[in-house]
């Protein structure tokens, strides 16, 4: 019979796997960056396009988007290890056409110095690179809310996909998050993140009635989050998007999850689905 | 070599399963060595030409050659140790996957293995595997390897081992980002993955422990909690050949029955010594009873690796076993009769040898006497020492000198 040579302390062991798997998967943010990535900066993007090409003849637009400040806690770090299995999964599923992936992330226009990160519709492993510049801003202001309707206005105004003009079918957004969007986009925030010149606010309600022209839209609040399960958050989600609000219970079947949503939406009538685990609220 | 091949250890373990199997990887292409059963307790001992050593617990044996390991659902992987050996390789995390349905050994499981081992000497390693599997067979939510990539379940399942057990000294969260660390290192995949690697070339089963230690064919209670025999391999390759590896003397390290057992036999080991949860590392004379048993109970093998060639020169005392005062056949009982294993234990500690004697030939006798023919005969703890017998038992023409490799 062997015997256990090799050390089994948890510490050392923890250490062991950090050293060997390198940098953190958070490199940009972790390395101290405090400003946008000039690759995911949405200021003076005239468009992100999501094309069809002859090596991807039928695109489908995939865009997640997470909250990263302070009230979601580990929650982006996992999703960033979970989420660059997403194309595979999807590609698995066989029953999306083409998907080109765009992630971003979410922050406070009103007190973060990071409020919108935005990447590029990708179809390759570059989009991980996206994931791996986003900054983790951990801020976040008071009252339960972050800028969700500033991304809701860039990704309205400043998308293109041939999925809708070439053949007049919606694309995906995923917004992940635990916090409620502020009621109306704020010319003033528009002007300094995007570099619009937006002469008044417009309703919340609003831009998601035209950001919904083009993407079939979903809120997803995880559990492990801060605000997870909370009746005031979910309300005004589900308010403003039905049944598209999906609560998660474990953050690993977060690409399963999303795969699910975009198969069951591409032929069929889709059922929607509240909660992996029929939670009750 | 186009045929996948298993390795089993036809007596107590430490025949050297490490070397065979670091040999065939380097006769032939490999596709990848696929570890079966045990867990971290496994200590095969590798030495290159180079004299590169090292003791492989999770990492199959070809790691040297870069041949991939992956640790099938049999095993009872221990992310804490293999964080550890890995380190020592050199982290070649490029050269392993871990099947998402294998067991996780953690620390509490060793913890609860060391404080039974404390109070009835049972001859296990105090890692911990044996009382994983235990805790498996009576909850349906132990902890496993795809857990790690799901931080809730993950923590849920731990926490109920750690509950079940009652150690409340290391902190969850702790062990939690251990394994999480784990699972971003190695690469976690599906059952599939063993029928892709079997259809993509010749591979290598790696046994650990030996078949007089397996849970149901041992000397129960003195046996492991693992099947030692091919079944395992049965369950995961419809077709391979089974290859025993026996000494050219008998080891056992650990409590239970040794009837060839001879302090007087002056057999230094390299790589054994006495371990804190194990006792001290016994030797003794070649127990063909035994091993024939072995063969037995294996449903037959295909042939042989006799190791340790260099023994018998080195201690002219030494013998071969080939019949019990009583008896010179154990005869195996039903499948999975723990009492029958019991009364076979009981008779054992009794048992004295009768017959021992010196052969001329030590590879053909073994060979002859367990009725499997010799394919590889081991003449020390490099590569180099082996010779590949294709005809059957021959002899080398030259021995090369002994060359132990200090640890």
């Amino acid at each position: 019979m062997g015997s256990g040579r090799w050390s089994t302390d948890v510490y050392a062991a923890a250490e062991h796997y950090r050293a060997a798997t390198g940098q953190s998967a958070f490199a940009y943010s972790d390395s101290g960056a405090r400003r946008v990535h000039a690759a995911l900066d949405p200021r003076d993007v005239f468009m992100r396009e999501c094309r069809d090409s002859d090596e991807h003849p039928a695109s489908t637009p995939i865009v997640v988007m997470f909250d990263v400040t302070g009230s979601m806690r580990h929650v982006p770090r996992v999703l960033q290890a979970e989420l660059p299995q997403l194309l595979g999964r999807l590609t698995q599923q066989g029953r999306v056409t083409d998907p080109q992936i765009m992630f971003g992330a979410i922050g406070d226009a009103t007190c973060d110095r990071v409020p919108l990160q935005v990447g590029q519709f990708e179809s390759d492993n570059r989009m991980d690179e996206d994931l791996s510049r986003i900054v983790l801003e951990g801020g976040g202001g008071g009252g339960k809310r972050e800028s969700y309707e500033l991304a809701m206005y860039f990704l309205a105004r400043h998308v293109v996909t041939d999925s809708m003009v070439q053949r007049q079918k919606k694309g995906f957004l995923f917004l992940i998050g635990d916090e409620m969007p502020y009621q109306q986009v704020k010319p003033d925030e528009v002007g300094a993140v995007i570099g619009d010149d937006l002469r008044q606010p417009i309703p919340t309600r609003e831009i998601l009635a035209e950001l919904r022209r083009k993407f079939e839209v979903f809120f997803i609040l995880p559990t492990a989050a801060s605000h997870g399960g909370d009746r005031q958050v979910l309300r005004t989600w589900r308010d403003l998007l039905g049944q598209n609000v999906l609560e998660l219970d474990d953050l690993a079947d977060i690409c399963e999850t999303i795969a699910r949503q975009v198969a069951s939406s591409d032929d069929e009538p889709r059922r929607p689905q509240l909660s992996l685990t029929a939670r009750r609220w | 070599m186009a045929e996948h091949v298993a390795v089993v250890d036809l007596g107590y373990g430490d025949a050297g399963k490490g070397t065979v199997v670091d040999a065939l990887c380097g006769r032939g292409p490999v596709r990848a060595v696929l570890r079966f059963n045990g867990g971290a307790q496994a200590a095969h001992n590798v030495v290159t030409d180079d004299g590169r050593h090292h003791t492989f617990s999770q990492f199959g044996s070809g790691t040297f050659r870069g041949v991939p390991t992956h640790l099938t659902r049999f095993m009872i992987v221990d992310p804490l140790a293999l964080a550890a050996e890995a380190a020592a390789l050199g982290n070649p995390f490029d050269l392993l996957t871990v099947d998402g349905d294998a067991l996780l050994a953690t620390p509490w499981h060793r913890a609860a293995n060391r404080r039974r081992e404390r109070s009835d000497r049972h001859g296990s390693c105090g890692m911990g595997v044996g009382e994983t599997v235990a805790y498996a067979l009576s909850s349906t939510e132990a902890p496993r390897v795809a857990d790690v990539r799901s931080p809730a379940r993950l923590r849920r399942r731990l926490a109920m081992v750690r509950d079940a057990y009652g150690f409340a000294d290391l902190p969850l969260d702790d062990v939690v980002d251990a394994f999480t660390a784990f699972g971003k290192a190695v690469r976690i995949v599906p059952g599939s993955f063993t029928d892709r690697l079997l259809r993509e070339g010749p591979c290598v089963f790696e046994g650990a422990q030996g078949v007089l230690l397996d849970e149901w064919r041992g000397w129960h209670p003195h046996t492991t909690w693992s099947t030692t025999t091919f079944d395992n391999v049965a369950e995961l390759c419809p077709s391979f050949r089974r290859l025993g590896v026996v000494r050219t003397f008998t080891t056992r390290h650990g409590a239970g029955p040794f009837v060839t057992a001879d302090p007087a036999l002056d057999l230094p080991e390299a790589h054994n010594g006495h371990g804190e949860w194990q006792g001290a590392f016994r030797a003794g004379h070649f127990d063909a009873v035994a091993h024939r048993y072995a063969v037995e109970v294996c449903g037959g093998v295909d042939e042989l690796a006799v190791t340790h060639l260099d023994a018998p020169g080195r201690a002219p005392g030494l013998r071969i076993c080939t019949s019990y005062r009583d008896t010179d056949r154990i005869v195996p009982g039903p499948p999975r009769d723990l009492a029958y294993q019991a009364t076979l234990t009981a008779a054992l500690t009794r048992a004295t040898p009768a017959e021992l004697h010196r052969p001329d030939n030590w590879a053909e006798a073994i060979g002859a006497l367990l009725r499997v023919p010799v394919t590889l005969e081991s003449y020390g703890p490099r590569a180099a020492d082996k010779r590949f017998v294709p005809a059957g038992v021959h002899r080398p023409e030259r021995i090369p000198p002994v060359a132990y490799c200090p640890v």
